[in-house]
């Protein structure tokens, strides 16, 4: 009974542990607008290269064709 | 005097600055600071917003220490809150979450918009405090919510991400131009169908979290030869589709004129490159005759069959009423709220919170209860404020009226206007524009209140709706108490320059403070930021000769910034 009150303990402590790192870790990522320079400096220039280089349909090939769908009026 | 080391900047003259200073204070002082923040003002050994953040992209130095309780509540209760909120939203409205990463690497709007959403919540909630930091972020919320909402409606029906399968998703999908007011598909959302803005998601909200996105945009439409004169949003929306860069969500298109003549400029560009079923719904300029409201009434029904005719599904009087019924309860919400700010000094929500919350609920309309939880969230902070008599913006030196139409790149101008001036915006001219309920005891008057709200559209009863109207600027700022203008001055929108002079003279006429804000809608390249502060800084000081509560609020570089 006793090593299993102490097991419950241990386990409590460690999770304690990992709650306060975790809060820690959190708070500093949020203080020192982390997030906001992996953004800035990392990802958005990453996306930006794919949106630049990704193949497009030219819409400007395509006919206008006016009469390809009714007039759609219901008088 | 900066020591560079491994790319890690530490100013030093700075640091010793700050220790010096803090020495000066005293132990005291200091503790005090520590547990409830800087006092605002200059005067009070004030916070000096402007410099904690790193100069041109505006990224913090380290986020603003707002006192031990509001830290915390801004670290759990709104940027991890939101992050969080976030990714479940996706869970939430997705019917794939896979899709919704799919559409990251696809669209540009969607990747350089999503992702760096709280700056954007940064901008708009610097400086705030208390009441006004938690009502504020409530309304950021619901906006995030709703955001989320319409990029997995898009990618749930995207035949891109699908090998070009039309699902049924896609089969259940309304695509509309965004000016289009949602509630004109509540018949159909019974039976699972969705609407979705066009380029609410791509253009509007675009502009104001990540202001670089929409040059893409305009460019493009430029790129093929349109003139660059016309209205920024209007090229914005065109250039979407030059660039191919709008989900194929949906069997059927609507479009409208929206504000003015240049979109429907845009509307044939769509109708060309959306090739498909489209009805094109007119919004009458000049709306006031009863005559004019009866041929919109008929234009609204001719919509309704249309649809029916493409959905073969019939309209369901009882989902259109029971979602006007919420929407209506929204707006009775926000009539409470506007009464404790025309009345009192116990608002808690700040300008640019209050314009955005409204213009975006009021046009996309009910598709969820994002809304109504944010509006029941600020209303009892709202309550406990004037219950307590807690003045969340104590530093207001004027309560301003915002009028016109705004810099969407800029629109957390305000937060910046209070922190800097003590310019409070109280109301602006886009939270003002729906000011009605719907009726909802017959179809006949249903549909007569429909065609009014239709009508009354974004940037088009106030703006280019008549004189009239325009003018309503005069009465409103009188009921919410406002002692000045900050007028709006869409330097492309040809409608608005053409009454710039008329203003001016009322302005005089009157004796009323009123300073102009020059910007080009979502083109942050045309007027920058830092223009618009310095004009309002040039007023502030030669012509109402007043001091900055925060002099390192001035004069920035913010160039690079989203």
């Amino acid at each position: 009974m006793k090593k299993l009150s102490k097991k419950f303990w241990k386990l409590i402590f460690k999770l304690l542990r990992v709650f306060i790192l975790a809060n820690i870790v959190l708070f500093i990522v949020f203080f020192f607008d982390l997030d906001g320079k992996l953004m800035f400096y990392v990802v958005e220039p990453f996306l930006k290269k794919r949106y630049d280089s990704m193949e497009r349909r030219d819409v400007l090939q395509e006919a206008y064709d006016l009469d390809k769908f009714p007039k759609y009026k219901y008088d | 005097m900066a020591n560079e080391g491994k790319g890690v900047k530490i100013d030093v003259e700075k640091m010793q600055k700050k220790l010096a200073e803090m020495k000066a204070k005293g132990l005291k002082q200091n503790l005090r600071d520590f547990w409830y923040g800087k006092p605002h003002s200059a005067e009070e050994g004030g916070r000096r917003l402007g410099e904690i953040l790193e100069d041109k992209t505006q990224l913090y130095t380290h986020r603003e220490w707002r006192g031990v309780k509001d830290t915390l509540y801004y670290m759990y209760m709104i940027w991890g809150y939101n992050y969080l909120h976030m990714v479940t939203d996706i869970v939430k409205y997705s019917n794939n979450p896979v899709d919704f990463l799919k559409g990251t690497f696809r669209y540009r709007w969607m990747g350089q918009t999503y992702l760096p959403v709280l700056h954007w919540f940064d901008r708009g909630l610097q400086g705030m405090r208390g009441e006004a930091l938690r009502a504020s972020a409530w309304h950021y919320r619901a906006m995030v919510s709703a955001s989320i909402q319409q990029m997995c409606n898009f990618f749930n029906a995207d035949t891109r991400l699908h090998h070009g399968k039309e699902n049924e998703a896609y089969k259940h999908t309304f695509l509309a131009k965004e000016t289009t007011w949602g509630g004109l598909f509540y018949p159909w959302m019974d039976e699972g169908y969705r609407y979705v803005p066009m380029e609410m998601i791509p253009y509007f909200v675009t502009c104001h979290v990540n202001s670089h996105t929409v040059h893409n945009y305009i460019d493009a439409a430029q790129s093929i030869g349109l003139p660059g004169d016309p209205c920024p949003m209007c090229q914005a929306e065109a250039g979407l589709y030059v660039l191919d860069d709008v989900p194929d969500s949906s069997p059927l298109a609507i479009t409208c004129n929206e504000a003015c003549d240049g979109s429907v400029g845009t509307a044939i560009l769509q109708d060309w490159f959306i090739n498909k079923p489209l009805f094109a719904l007119p919004m009458p300029m000049q709306f006031d005759d009863p005559l004019v409201k009866k041929y919109c009434m008929k234009e609204i029904e001719e919509c309704w069959k249309f649809i029916e005719e493409q959905t073969g599904v019939p309209f369901d009087w009882e989902s259109m009423r029971k979602r006007l019924e919420k929407q209506n309860k929204l707006q009775r919400d926000e009539w409470e709220k506007w009464e404790v700010a025309a009345k009192t000094d116990y608002y808690p929500v700040n300008g640019v919170a209050q314009a955005l919350f409204r213009i975006f609920s009021s046009q996309y309309g009910i598709q969820g209860d994002f809304w109504d939880e944010a509006s029941e969230k600020v209303k009892k902070i709202m309550y406990r404020c004037v219950e307590k008599k807690i003045n969340s913006f104590p530093q207001t030196r004027h309560r301003v009226i915002a009028w016109s139409c705004a810099p969407l790149y800029y629109s957390n101008w305000c937060t910046w206007a209070y922190n800097c001036w003590g310019l409070n915006v109280i109301i602006n001219m886009d939270s003002l524009m729906f000011d009605m309920e719907i009726r909802t005891d017959s179809y006949e008057h249903m549909l007569e209140d429909v065609a009014t709200y239709h009508m009354l559209a974004p940037m088009r009863r106030m703006a280019v709706g008549g004189m009239h109207h325009i003018f309503e600027l005069w009465d409103y700022k009188e009921k919410f108490n406002c002692d000045m203008v900050a007028m709006y001055d869409q330097l492309q929108c040809k409608g608005m320059q053409g009454v710039h002079g008329l203003f001016e003279d009322e302005f005089r006429r009157r004796n009323i403070n009123a300073f102009w804000m020059p910007h080009a809608l979502p083109d942050s390249r045309t007027v920058s930021r830092a223009e618009i502060r310095s004009l309002i800084n040039d007023y502030m000081t030669t012509v109402m000769h007043e001091e900055p509560l925060d002099p390192s609020l001035l004069d920035f570089d913010d160039s690079m910034t989203w």
